[in-house]
Parts: structure tokens; sequence; C-alpha cells
């Protein structure tokens, strides 16, 4: 495992007008390890996540990808602005996001879907973008549905399908952001069993979920959060066993029951 | 009066001088085309000024749409024929005449982008915003991602109503036979004056248009959903 | 501007007279379309002998650009019915047809779109076809309608402007007769367009108005 950790979360905050979401968060990522964060609705683990990838610009703090910072430039009154957008999207090429609402374009196949950012952002041929879509279908096992269009899935497919394109852009980290809330509980198995064979093939992922078993079974950390704040990191044996926060022992106990 | 309805029914005057008034059609299309582009294209850009992120661009996209919307046709024609000329000689300090064509093609240009424009804009905001995100997620440049992504999602969306904007469109450029443009309508009255005949040249414009337009209409509806089906979304 | 004063404020009188016969010729269109195309769309509905000549009707009402129809009106039908008798009478009657064929499919809609839940639920009451007809499709489709009413009111409003070539003395008439007289069209067309364009944004203004407080009131129709 490397050193440098790949990514770096420093005193991050993050106000919406009033309200402020993320009260000051730190962490570290390191290469190669799943990272589960839990918690309640509202604690802020989907913003935190959406900071990651600049979705959401943070209001202060710093959040360094493999040792360069996603870059806020601070004005006079100290408010934060992006770096330009051109860097940005540079970085973004090496985060993967696989959103709860999958988000595939509908105008698109499967397979097109796939290869728009691999062509148009890396720059890759049609002929060398199609053999990596392949790739990827293969292991969301979703070979057949290359020349569908996405009406025609279901959500588990979908939301495969949605991880294939992730993958396709071959990226330093994945992050999910609740990749399995939208589904029906039959379909949740098969999405997970592709996240868990991506985290045993040494994928770097950071995983918001509400799906404890597999955040207990496959994570190498789990951080559970709270009204913006961290209130509980450690391994996940640790974690659901004996945590030493009580709002996190509270939280599991409805979820474990 | 069944006299005058067989008159009228009487087409025989309107086929005598069938490639004159139907040649007045190929004017109507003829600015039905250069209206159209321009009407598209400048919708669009009011569209996006519209959708802006930035207050002042809003404005004058809400400022452009609802200024060439709300004005009726007829009165456009004649503001850009008669008027503008005059301001813009003011301007350059020489005398400016538009070519009749020239004007029927910018008023009708600019009223039906109005129309276009507020179409577009429906059409952007109602794409889901998970679909731009996922597009910035994979590093998407916001260009690459409203050429990608929203405007193919918008075109198969509103293709319905634009063509019926384009009917619209291209039954009202009737009107340019007002400022002497030689098309269907002008001829007609050309010749009545000749023949004092108007019935049978009257009722035979009215049936042209609506046979022109009923097929055209009904066959671009038909091939726009053919099309639309074909792309299941 | 002294010519502002000249030729737009001091004519006031005839551009107002003017307004006033386009307000008028605009009422009267609008109610006809209303009639004529409650009646085309009830004919097409549940006539059904009637059915192809109402569709035919329609279709020959929407597919015809209006100045087409008010020249055919004007100059044609009198020799064939004897009416219109005045250029006033054939501008409204060309205006109420060209809309009448547009309500007419509007009204179809907003009766179609009215569920069949509600209509099964007035017949398990033993209430007959027509009253269900009259208490509970029919209002529920006009409500559906109202906003395209407005918007139809807003278009027979701009095509209305070509009742001028018919020296129907609108607003349009008024200000090119102006024009006519003193050759100089800067700033009557000018006031002429802002009236039009104040008048229209208004009358949408007041459409948008009304459809958010049918929706409010009465939930969300197609």
């Amino acid at each position: 495992m490397n050193e440098a950790p790949c990514i770096r979360v420093v005193d991050v905050h993050k106000k919406f007008g009033p309200l402020e979401v993320l009260k000051g968060v730190s962490f570290d990522v390191h290469r190669g390890s799943v990272v589960s964060m839990i918690g309640a609705s509202g604690s802020g683990k989907s913003t935190l996540l959406r900071c990651i990838n600049y979705l959401e610009v943070p209001s202060a703090g710093a959040i360094y990808i493999e040792g360069e910072s996603l870059g806020f430039q601070e004005d006079a009154a100290g408010r934060r602005s992006a770096r330009p957008l051109r860097d940005i999207n540079r970085m973004r090429r090496d985060l993967g996001v696989v959103f709860q609402q999958y988000n595939l374009w509908p105008h698109m196949t499967v397979l097109g879907n796939i290869v728009e950012a691999p062509i148009r952002v890396r720059g890759l041929s049609r002929k060398e973008a199609v053999r990596v879509a392949d790739e990827c279908l293969r292991r969301v096992r979703l070979s057949d549905k290359a020349h569908e269009y996405p009406a025609r899935l279901s959500g588990g497919q979908q939301q495969r399908a949605a991880i294939a394109r992730a993958l396709a852009m071959r990226p330093k980290v994945m992050l999910f952001d609740e990749p399995t809330s939208s589904l029906d509980p039959e379909l949740t198995d098969e999405v997970l069993n592709v996240m868990r064979e991506l985290a045993e093939a040494g994928s770097t992922m950071i995983v918001v979920t509400h799906e404890m078993d597999f955040a207990r079974d496959v994570s190498d950390r789990v951080l559970f959060l709270h009204d913006g704040l961290i209130d509980e990191e450690g391994r996940p044996g640790q974690v659901f066993t004996a945590p030493r926060s009580e709002r996190c022992r509270q939280f599991l106990a409805k979820y474990l029951k | 009066m069944s006299e005058a309805l067989r008159q009228s029914l009487d087409l025989a005057l309107f086929w005598e001088y069938r490639f004159v008034l139907f040649g007045g059609l190929l004017f109507n299309a003829a600015i039905f085309a250069c209206a159209a582009a321009a009407a598209l294209v400048l919708g669009l850009c009011a569209a996006l000024l519209r959708v802006s992120l930035m207050r002042p661009l809003r404005w004058g996209g809400t400022v452009y749409v609802e200024l060439f919307r709300n004005a009726p046709d007829y009165v456009m024609l004649v503001w850009v024929h008669f008027v503008l000329p005059l301001l813009l000689g003011l301007a350059l300090r020489t005398r400016i005449e538009f070519h009749p064509f020239v004007s029927a093609v910018v008023a009708l240009g600019l009223v039906y982008s109005g129309y276009f424009a507020e179409t577009f804009r429906a059409g952007i905001q109602a794409i889901p915003k998970g679909n731009i995100e996922a597009g910035r997620a994979v590093g998407m440049s916001e260009a690459l991602i409203l050429r990608r992504i929203t405007l193919p999602q918008v075109v198969w969306r509103m293709l319905p109503e634009a063509l019926n904007i384009f009917v619209s469109l291209f039954k009202a450029t009737t009107i340019v036979s007002l400022i002497a443009v030689p098309d269907l309508m002008y001829r007609v009255s050309m010749v009545t004056q000749q023949e004092m005949r108007p019935l049978p040249l009257y009722t035979g414009a009215a049936l042209t248009y609506f046979a022109v337009i009923l097929v055209v209409a009904t066959l671009l509806r038909w091939a726009s959903e053919r099309w639309r089906r074909t792309v299941l979304v | 501007m002294g010519n502002w004063e000249r030729l737009v404020w001091n004519q006031r009188e005839l551009l107002l007279s003017g307004l006033n016969v386009t307000v008028e010729i605009c009422v009267l269109a609008f109610v006809g379309s209303v009639l004529g195309g409650l009646v085309l769309c009830l004919i097409r509905l549940y006539v059904a002998p009637l059915r192809p000549i109402a569709i035919l009707l329609i279709e020959f009402f929407r597919a015809t650009p209006i100045f087409v129809q008010l020249m055919w009106v004007n100059y044609v039908w009198p020799e064939i019915l004897g009416w219109p008798n005045t250029f006033f009478t054939a501008g409204w009657v060309a205006l109420a047809l060209q809309s009448s064929g547009y309500l007419a499919e509007t009204f179809r809609t907003g009766i179609e779109a009215v569920p069949k839940a509600h209509r099964e639920a007035g017949s398990s009451l033993g209430m007959s076809r027509l009253l269900i007809l009259h208490r509970i499709v029919m209002p529920q489709a006009l409500l559906t309608a109202a906003p395209s009413l407005v918007n139809q009111f807003t278009v027979i409003v701009k095509s209305s402007t070509l009742v001028s070539v018919i020296t129907v003395p609108d607003l349009m008439f008024q200000s090119q007769k102006i024009v006519n007289i003193w050759y100089e069209p800067i700033e009557v067309l000018t006031a002429t367009a802002a009236i039009y364009i104040a008048l229209i944004f208004l009358v949408s203004q007041a459409g948008k108005y009304i459809s958010d407080w049918l929706r409010r009131t009465f939930g969300l129709h197609a």
C-alpha cells in the first residue's frame, strides 16, 4: 500500500446559505482501500462525496487528490472560488462517480454511454474505447445489453451500466453515492456483488451507503457521520461491534436489529 | 348564389395561371427557409441566455424573448421594412433601403426566434440535472455537455412543438405580399386586378395553401414520430 | 422629441379609436371562435354521421393561413352567401374561423383528458350521458383548456393587425394613416408596435396567472 494517501480531506466545511452541512471533516484514503461512509439522512455524507468530485464547492478546507489540491482560490473576503474548469475536469477523469439515480444518458445506448467520455475526454479512438467498454461490460456482467437503450433496462442493470461507464475512464478512485438506494431489494445484490468484486480486485473506493452488511464485510475503514462531523471512525470490526460514540451505537442499533 | 358558387369552384382560371401562381409559392418557401434558419439559431442563443447562470444575461434573454414573442407578425414586418432602414440610415448617416425579401426574412426570423427560444428553454430545463452531473463527473467540459447531452435531448423532446412553429411560420409568409414580395398571394391579387374575377383565384389560393400545408405537415409529423420512436427515451 | 408629441401624442384620439376597434374585433372573434370551436368539437366527438365534415372543417381552418382566410371571407363569401356585408364583420368572422379550428382541437384534448374513471363514477350513480357530459366532463375540459384559450386570444390579437388590409379602422390602420399623412413612420410605427407588444404581454401574463391559479385550486391537469 502506498504511503502517501490517495485522497486527503482537510477540515472541509460546506454551507448552503445559512445551513452548514459539513462542519469540519478530515480524513485520508489510501490507495487500494475501501472506505464506507454511513450515517443518517442529512448527516452530510453525500455532500462530502460530491465535494471530492467538485460537484459541490467546499466553503472552507482543502481536498487533495494525489497530492494536488482540488484548487480553491480565495478572494479578499475569504470566499472560495473554483479553479479553472479545465483543470478540474482533468482531475475529474481520475475520479469515477456512480450516482444514486444512475444518470445514464437516455438518448445513447449502453455502449454509447460508456464510450462517450473515453472518446471525447480522454481522446481514445473509437476502436480502443469500444475495447475498453467491452472489458468493463464483462466485469459488470452486462455484455449482452451493450446495444440497448437505458430505458429498456432494469434498475439493477442500469446501475451496473453506470458502474461500467465510470470504470471505462480507468479512474484512480471510485466514488459511490448510495448506489443501491433507488433499487428494489431484489436488485441490490447484483450491484453489491459487482462492487465487492471491484474491492477484491484492489480498487480504491469511497462508498456512501445504507447497506451495513456491505460496509462491514467489504470496507477497510468505516466513517460514521453525524450532523456534519465524523463522529466515529475505524476498522469495521471495531465500529460495528464496539463503537465509542453513543450516537453511532444508536444508529447501528436501528439498522442491525 | 349558385352562379357565384359555380364560378368560384370553376378553378380553370386559377389553373390557367398556374405557373405564375405556383412560382409565387417558391417565394413563400424561400422566405420560410431563410427565416426558419435564422429563427432557430437566434432562438437557441436566446434560450441559452435565459438559462445562463449570470443574471444580466438571463435578463437580456428574457427581454429579447418577450419582445419578439409578443409582437404581431404584420407589425414587425412593417416596422422592419419601413422604420429600421431609417434608423440605420440615421446612425450611419446615409440612406438605406431594405429589399422586401430581406425585411420579410428579418421580421419573421425575429418573431419566430421568440417562439423557438421558449420551446428550447422548456426543453433544456426538462433535462434531469443528474444527466448533466454525470457528464461533469467524467470530466466533460460544459460545451461538450451542451453539444452531446443537452441538445440531443432537447431536440428529441421538443420536436413536435418545433414542427408546429415551423407550420405557423410557413403560414405567416403569406403576409409578405403586403410589402410587395411576389409570393402566391401577391400574384393572386395582381391577376385579380387584371382579370377582375376574384372568386376562383382566392378560392384556388385557399385550397392550394390548405393542400400544401396539410400534406407537408402530416408527412413531417409522421416522419418525426417514426424517428422519435427509434430513439427510446 | 417634438416628433413624438406631434405624431403620436397629438394623434392619440385617432390611435385610441383604432385600439377600440381592435379590441372590439378581437372580443367578437374570440367569442365566435369559442362557440365555433365547441360546436365543431362536439360534432366531431358525438355526432357520428357529421364527423368527416367536422374534421375537414377543422383541418381547413387550421391549415389555411389567416391572411388567405381573410381574403377569402372578404371577397368570396359576399358573392356566394351575400354576407358578410361589412369589412368589420368579414374581419372578425375570418379571425373566428381560424381560431375555432385550433380551439376545437384544444377542447377535444381537454375532453379526452378527463379520466374515464370520472365518467364511470357518474354512470354508476345513474347519471345520463348528457348529464355526465354537462356536469362532469365539460367543466373539467374547460378548466384544462383555459390556458390555451388565453393563448388563442393573444393569437387573435396578433392576427387582427391584418384586418387593416381590408380597411377596417383598427389600430394598425390608423397608425398607417398617420404615416401616410406625414411620411414620418419612425415614431408612430414604433409606438404602435409598443402598444401591441404591451397589450399582448399583459394578456399572456394574465393567462399565466390564471393557469397558476387553476393548478393551485384544482390540481394539475394536462
